[in-house]
């Protein structure tokens, strides 16, 4: 077994200007992916992350601090579970409830050198 | 499951639920998400006539998770709310909270609010067995034995007192840590007593009054800034007496003292995990109330008859405990104990450094333990003389019936 990050990308909701009620059934169905995963067992952690982006860049160290409205896309949080392969970690991103907003989940391995 | 279970089930969820949601919302919302909570269990309760799901608690929890949205929804449209949810990805901070051990630590925050010393010390029992316990106003009002308005009364007080001095929810720290761990085991103590030497009839409130200081006294020890000795003194403590619980009433439900207990009823398990606590509550230079109190509560369990107590290690316990926490009921205790082993010289000096007056309510105990001591010692006509003092102060019926059947007594030799 391997650990897996799934990383949300994407827009919020309140920049997307939805209204309570859609976002309140994207809620119960991000919920219910959550229950899921850890009824399954493979749920090992996870995090979200707020909006603010403090960005530091180039050999100035140039520093501009953003919201997630004024950046394309955003990484939200990412969740952390068990799986065989990038195949089984697919199927689970399969309940991401956000894609028709265009938001994206991007699965990466968690690295290990004990192998 | 029978409705006995359920009304259990919710009870001990309803305490965990609120805890959580006050975690995302704050105390300031407490009102509404009591509400929310109390919905989900009306909700669940229509739906489980048909079929009670296969995992009650799993069900509730992930109920509540759907109410932080309808609570969210009720706050966005008072216009002072800020909305924490943004995104869908707030959902995973907001399942972390959900998990076992974030459980926890919520229903801990909530231990400590109801502790918080803006609050009158009065106020706080009810305000824990509100929102920590789940118990309804009910049947706070029944374990009690106070009026259902007073409890309102108290409820409300608490709630103005944490929005007028905007009471953070967490645990405090340092120094402040310590204070309030006091007034927190203060509270757990009180509500067990209440629990243990109530004299309600509804056993299944006192058994579940005892039952939760425990379960909250547990929570105490299982996290490292709140594991103290005294911590774990008082769940000793609590452990000795319960072993007792049962054996405490009789067949008729009429309470049975220690001298006329069956102590074949005691449950030793439980003294043998008070056994263990102790264990560990005496790794300290200095010992608390708790730990003289769970040592007495041990002395008297340790003894195969009540013949057998070892009176003389008891009262060196006692006279420990009102030299650490000087109390006129501890006077009075000593004075008993001291005509248990027929030292009644020793026990007078015990009775005159005694008020009465001091006793207030119990006053009547002195006046039917100065009635016993004058019985003991041939003075019929004195013991007369106080033990109708004592009838007249006594407010419980079956301590007076006690009472009334030793005047009958004292009467016909007299």
């Amino acid at each position: 077994m391997k650990n897996f990050m799934m990383i949300f990308v994407g827009k919020e909701y309140t920049d997307l200007g939805l209204s309570p009620e859609d976002m309140q059934g994207r809620m119960e169905k991000w919920f219910a992916w959550g229950s899921k995963m850890e009824k399954a067992g493979i749920l090992r952690g996870g995090e979200a992350l707020t909006p603010q982006i403090r960005r530091v860049t180039g050999e100035n160290r140039t520093v501009t601090d953003l919201t997630s409205a004024e950046v394309k896309e955003i990484v939200g949080g990412y969740y952390l579970v068990e799986a065989k392969d990038f195949d089984e970690v697919q199927k689970i991103a399969e309940d991401f409830p956000d894609y028709d907003l265009g938001n994206t989940v991007e699965i990466r391995e968690i690295m290990v050198f004990d192998k | 499951m029978n409705d006995k279970l359920v009304d259990h089930l919710f009870r001990h969820h309803s305490g965990k639920m609120v805890s959580v949601l006050t975690r995302i919302f704050g105390l300031k919302h407490l009102d509404i998400i009591e509400d929310a909570v109390q919905d989900t269990f009306i909700k669940a309760s229509i739906s489980w006539r048909k079929e009670i799901p296969k995992h009650p608690e799993a069900w509730l929890t992930k109920a509540a998770k759907n109410r932080v949205l309808d609570i969210f929804r009720a706050l966005s449209t008072q216009k002072k709310y800020q909305s924490s949810i943004k995104t869908g990805t707030d959902a995973i901070a907001i399942n972390e909270l959900f998990l076992d051990s974030e459980i926890e630590d919520a229903q801990l925050r909530m231990i400590f609010t109801a502790c918080h010393p803006k609050l009158d010390p009065r106020d706080r029992i009810s305000f824990a067995l509100k929102t920590v316990s789940g118990f309804s106003i009910k049947e706070i009002s029944t374990a009690l034995l106070t009026k259902e308005e007073t409890i309102k009364k108290r409820l409300s007080r608490a709630r103005k007192a944490i929005q007028t001095s905007d009471i953070k929810f967490h645990i405090p720290k340092g120094k402040a840590l310590q204070q309030r761990l006091e007034s927190v085991m203060e509270v757990l103590y009180l509500i067990f007593n209440e629990g243990f030497h109530s004299n309600t009839k509804a056993h299944l409130v006192r058994e579940d009054l005892c039952g939760e200081a425990m379960r909250l006294c547990q929570l105490l020890l299982r996290h490292g800034h709140t594991r103290i000795p005294e911590a774990y003194a008082l769940f000793a403590l609590m452990c000795f007496h319960s072993a007792r619980l049962e054996a405490k009433i009789g067949v008729n439900n009429e309470i049975l003292d220690l001298k006329q207990q069956d102590r074949s009823l005691w449950h030793f398990p439980l003294v043998e995990l008070g056994n263990t606590m102790m264990n560990k509550a005496v790794k300290t230079d200095t010992f608390s109330c708790y730990h003289y109190e769970a040592a007495i509560a041990a002395e008297h369990l340790r003894a195969r008859s009540f013949e057998d107590t070892d009176w003389q290690k008891i009262l060196q316990w006692y006279k420990a405990l009102h030299n650490l926490q000087p109390m006129p009921i501890h006077l009075l205790t000593m004075a008993v104990i001291c005509m248990q082993i027929k030292d009644y010289e020793r026990s007078e000096r015990f009775f005159q450094q005694i008020n009465p007056e001091d006793l207030e309510q119990r006053r009547y105990l002195y006046n039917a333990a100065k009635s016993d001591f004058y019985a003991e010692t041939n003075k019929q006509k004195s013991a007369l003389k106080h033990l109708e003092i004592a009838l007249a102060n006594v407010n419980n019926t079956s301590e007076r019936d006690y009472l009334q059947k030793k005047y009958t007594e004292l009467l016909s030799k007299a």
